[in-house]
């Protein structure tokens, strides 16, 4: 029997989520050109050497994450999720890690001359921990077979272990500065992405949870076995490659606790329990989380709160309400 | 500084992390100390006493002698005395710190610090007393008391040896013709590098595809003078203090506005693309007209416009003049709906927060002098509204025929100490006073249309802030009836008593401003409006707050129109509410008039980020302090509209709205802005619903 093929029909919603998903992703759609990276030129200047090879490599490490994600995670588990709208917002988001991957060279190419732009790209070639958990991440996602749930599974915990918590360690630093007035507007992509991110983490995360429940028991066991041992092996490494990033400058002990906050935070995504102690995390870099709109002004960076606008053609009844409301209002 | 965050800045950032369910405010108080004591003090020389200090300033250039010269030692000291026996102390972390990272003086390796707030109070209120020892002593009183506060560039600057501009703003005309722009581009770049913000006026210049020496076609219109201008602007920057900033306005009958609207969109190509120029629409009255009776809209080119009637597009009452221009076979048109325009404004606001919209008939309608010149562009911030006469820019050999342009100096009342103080009158006069020595002090060489507008006019623009903090400390909702009839009655006190000192002072210079004679004040015209009404507090909770105040009866207002019509006005324009950035931060103030945004505020401004609780805050008046993002913004536009009536020039107006509203809703809030008599809308901030927010709600 020939195969039917079937087009994506968003008059019927397949669930009550999508539709607000696929609305908020793009909603939220950016272009890096869009941040004057440039104004970010005065205070590169103020940070040391050490502060400027960190800052060069955790964008380095970031997109190198971000290229996985956008070349292979995404289109990957795309592949294989059966739903048609589900399938569009995967798409999606794998666009939008392109742009994330973009943008870190537009922060790269306005701050730094290519020399030192080619040793990062060396760098990540050759930093150990980086290629470990990328190829980790890269095997689970090549290892999904056709109408297996559980390998699909196991490639969205992967999906969002890499988005909701391997990204962070990266995050760290642009946001720590940024909260100091230094790197603003470099700070304002990170930022994006971030929003991005957390939206990925949490569709993702959501599919996963759809999957566990419908394993039978036995599996959801091996489920959960699979889930906390890849965990704690990515945490591991996560370790290691905090410590070669951020010894030279002294924050390693605090990236580590924004590391487990945020493997905790992964967890959540996929409906499982907490493994991390809840500590402090430093509340600079807290704040710059929160993915709410902040105030900012006409001399100030362009800010996260700009969106595409939803479009609707003024009627007559709109008029006749306002008038009506004039009306009111003088009396 | 080693890579940590300092121990001030952690203890501020602490109050966002909740303890059983409440903010930590009292964090904020432990940063404000801990700032002092592990970061001012020990950065700030030390003087043994007040004559050390000013000679040393004096002697390495950071004070200017003839200032302090104006005035003996004794009175000197005698208000530095005064300003430190007031016994100031910063309520807020972010208050403190916006004064010493931005406003403080600082030693030439910028590692020191000179001054104290005290300091600064003291030699401003030196700086703005011309001499008088006495008056020195009154303005520092409204300044420690924080009942006045100079804008910025006033603030900052003044008493320096070496030191920007002491305005804040300018607004310029562009001719049409290539020496014209390339005057506006190098005026643009003078006053960029020494002062604020410029906005230009570009509806004057020919359209894309109007003809250039009778060739058709080969005009590329504004954009392009858009890319040269964002450019001009990046370029300069005020001694590194701040980026320069610019904005260009148009008028939405001029055939580039659709491409003029596009250079903000999200997708632009690059080679269009305005990133950091901001924009602003003159939008007259028949553009509301017709988008109601959903009419198509003629554009019209205004070289051809210029070359059919003598006069340029925007110079003219475009409302008056539709009919006839649409039915002028001389004059080239192009059709688009009024509709599609509207929703556009409104759908770049969302994506982009601009452009700023001017409604250029209520501004020219209420115009003190309408019978002078017209309002055709407004600025950076949109609470400017004055004239402007375009220049005649002619080749090297032949001298120009300089017009006016605009400058102008700012500063804001603090409503909740001028409300404390009782004292309005004195208040206004003195803030009068200040406003009007920095004007006279100031000449802008380098752009002779805004030196000669500012000898003509003495314009300046005196306007407010602090309200939202006012109702709430007085527990009343910003939506509220009482709300608005605090505010009628407030700025009606503010017209009467500027109008009343600016009355005095042509009488004691026995000068007015130029062209006064064709002024609505000159026929007595502008009092009107208080013929019948005194706009006394009707409200019994209002009537209370102003108990103890002498508010001017009609009968006042007759005597004030006649000693005006006899002795004359010396400024031009006079009030102007601005949007108050970082000064309403140094006053501990809300921004403006405008509703909070955030009951603790998060800042990002280019150099650092703090939070900052709005003032008084607590468990009693948490409920009314409610967030812009969650009000009606039809009653917010009702409010302005009170303190409008009052205003000679223009509010700077923000409306605040939620990511699901549409295209459709922004723009009923222009149609009812327009009708409700509003000058100005400044940009339009959204707020994006967070994921938990939605997800929430759905899963």
């Amino acid at each position: 029997m020939n195969k039917v093929y079937e087009a994506v029909n968003w008059d019927r919603p397949s669930n009550d989520y999508i539709e607000m998903l696929w609305n908020q992703n793009t909603s939220q759609f950016w272009l890096d050109t869009e941040i004057p990276v440039s104004k970010d030129l005065k205070t590169w200047d103020t940070l040391s050497d050490e502060e400027k090879l960190v800052f060069m490599r955790v964008l380095g490490g970031l997109t190198l994450l971000d290229t996985e994600q956008g070349n292979v995670g995404m289109p990957m588990i795309a592949m294989h999720v059966k739903d048609q709208q589900k399938k569009a917002v995967l798409i999606f988001q794998a666009a939008m890690e392109e742009i994330h991957a973009k943008s870190y060279s537009t922060i790269f190419t306005t701050v730094a001359d290519q020399s030192k732009i080619d040793n990062i790209f060396q760098w990540v070639k050759e930093e150990p921990h980086l290629q470990k958990k990328t190829k980790w991440i890269d095997d689970i996602y090549k290892n999904i077979q056709p109408n297996d749930d559980y390998s699909l599974y196991q490639a969205m915990v992967a999906s969002v272990f890499l988005e909701s918590f391997l990204f962070y360690s990266g995050f760290f630093y642009p946001l720590y500065i940024s909260g100091q007035g230094k790197m603003v507007a470099s700070g304002e992509i990170i930022k994006l992405i971030l929003r991005d991110e957390s939206v990925h983490g949490v569709f993702v995360g959501l599919l996963a949870q759809e999957l566990y429940q419908s394993f039978s028991p036995e599996k959801q066991q091996e489920a959960k076995e699979f889930v906390y041992t890849f965990l704690n092996t990515l945490y591991e490494n996560e370790v290691g490659y905090t410590e070669t990033v951020y010894d030279s400058i002294n924050l390693t002990h605090e990236v580590k606790k924004y590391v487990r906050y945020n493997a905790n935070k992964a967890l959540m995504n996929i409906g499982m329990e907490p493994h991390f102690e809840e500590e402090d995390i430093n509340p600079v870099v807290l704040n710059g989380i929160r993915t709410e709109t902040s105030t900012h002004d006409f001399f100030s960076t362009k800010g996260k709160g700009y969106q595409k606008g939803k479009v609707e053609p003024l009627r007559d009844e709109d008029f006749a309400f306002v008038n009506e409301l004039v009306e009111q209002s003088s009396n | 500084m080693n890579n940590h965050v300092s121990k001030w800045i952690e203890l501020n950032n602490e109050i966002m992390m909740q303890k059983d369910g409440q903010f930590q405010f009292d964090k904020d108080k432990e940063a404000v100390k801990s700032y002092f004591i592990d970061y001012v003090n020990k950065n700030t020389v030390f003087f043994h006493d007040l004559k050390e200090k000013l000679d040393y300033l004096v002697e390495n250039n950071y004070y200017e002698q003839e200032l302090l010269n104006q005035y003996s030692f004794e009175e000197i000291k005698n208000v530095y005395q005064y300003v430190y026996d007031q016994k100031f102390r910063f309520p807020s972390f972010m208050s403190a710190f916006k004064f010493y990272h931005n406003y403080s003086l600082r030693t030439n390796e910028g590692d020191k610090f000179l001054e104290r707030y005290e300091d600064r109070i003291a030699i401003c209120s030196l700086a703005l007393a011309q001499g008088d020892g006495k008056k020195a002593l009154d303005i520092a009183n409204v300044l420690i008391t924080q009942q006045y506060q100079p804008a910025t560039p006033t603030f900052l600057n003044v008493g320096r040896k070496r030191r920007g501009e002491l305005v804040s703003c300018f607004l310029l005309e562009v001719d049409d013709s290539m020496n014209a722009i390339g005057y506006a581009i190098n005026s643009a770049l003078q006053l960029s590098k020494i002062g604020g913000g410029v906005s230009l006026n570009l509806s004057k210049l020919r359209a894309a595809g109007e003809p250039i020496k009778e060739i058709e076609g080969k005009a590329s219109g504004v954009l392009p003078v858009m890319k040269i201008l964002e450019d001009s602007f990046s370029y300069a920057n005020q001694l590194g203090q701040r980026d320069g900033s610019g904005a260009v306005y148009l008028n939405v009958f001029h055939p580039d506005i659709n491409g003029f609207l596009e250079t903000k969109k999200i997708n632009a190509d690059e080679k269009i693309r305005i990133k950091t120029l901001s924009l602003g629409v003159v939008a007259p009255d028949k553009f509301f007209e017709l988008a109601e009776k959903d009419k198509d809209m003629y554009l019209f080119y205004p070289y051809s416009v210029h070359k059919a009637y003598g006069q340029h597009l925007d110079d003219m009452d475009i409302s008056s003049m539709y009919d006839e221009l649409v039915n002028n076979p001389e004059v080239k048109k192009k059709k688009i709906a009024a509709r599609d325009l509207l929703i556009k404004i409104a759908q770049l606001q969302m994506e982009s927060g601009y452009p700023y919209i001017m409604f250029s008939d209520n501004t020219n309608k209420d115009h003190a002098l309408k019978q002078v010149g017209r309002v055709k562009f407004s600025n950076l911030c949109s609470e400017i509204a004055q004239l402007s006469e375009v220049s005649n820019i002619t080749d090297y050999h032949l001298p120009d025929e300089i017009g006016r342009d605009i400058s102008c100096n700012l500063g804001s009342l603090n409503i909740v100490n001028v409300m404390k103080e009782n004292n309005m009158q004195q208040t206004v006069h003195l803030a009068m006073e200040a406003l009007t020595e920095v004007s006279d002090r100031t000449s802008i060489s380098h752009v002779p249309s805004v030196a000669k507008a500012n000898e003509d006019m003495h314009s300046v623009g005196l306007g407010a802030m602090n309200l939202h903090g006012f109702l709430a400390k007085n527990k009343l909702n910003y939506e509220s009836k009482e709300a608005r009839d605090f505010v009628r009655t407030f700025f009606m006190l503010m017209n009467y008593y500027s109008l009343e000192k600016s009355m005095l002072m042509a009488k004691e210079r026995g000068k007015t401003f130029v062209d006064y004679e064709r002024s609505e004040y000159a026929n007595g015209n502008y009092f009107d409006k208080y013929k019948t009404e005194n706009y006394h507090p009707q409200t019994e909770l209002v009537q209370a707050l102003f108990e103890g105040f002498e508010l001017p009866s009609i009968e006042d207002w007759q005597q004030l129109k006649e000693n005006v019509m006899e002795y004359g006005v010396y400024h031009a324009y006079r009030l102007a509410v601005a949007p108050t950035g970082s000064i309403s931060y140094l006053q501990s103030a809300t921004a403006s008039i405008s509703p909070i945004t955030q009951k603790i505020e998060e800042r990002e401004y280019g150099d650092s980020k703090t939070y900052y609780p709005m003032p008084y805050i607590g468990a009693d008046n948490f409920f009314y302090y409610k967030e812009a993002y969650d009000m009606d913004m039809f009653k917010v536009i009702d409010l302005v509209a009170e303190a409008q009536v009052h205003v000679d020039q223009a509010i700077s107006t923000i409306l605040f709205v939620k990511d699901d509203l549409s295209t459709r809703d922004i723009a009923k809030y222009y149609i009812y802005a327009n009708k409700k008599g509003l000058k100005t809308l400044y940009y339009t901030r959204t707020k994006k619903k967070t994921i938990d927010e939605c997800i929430s709600c759905a899963v």
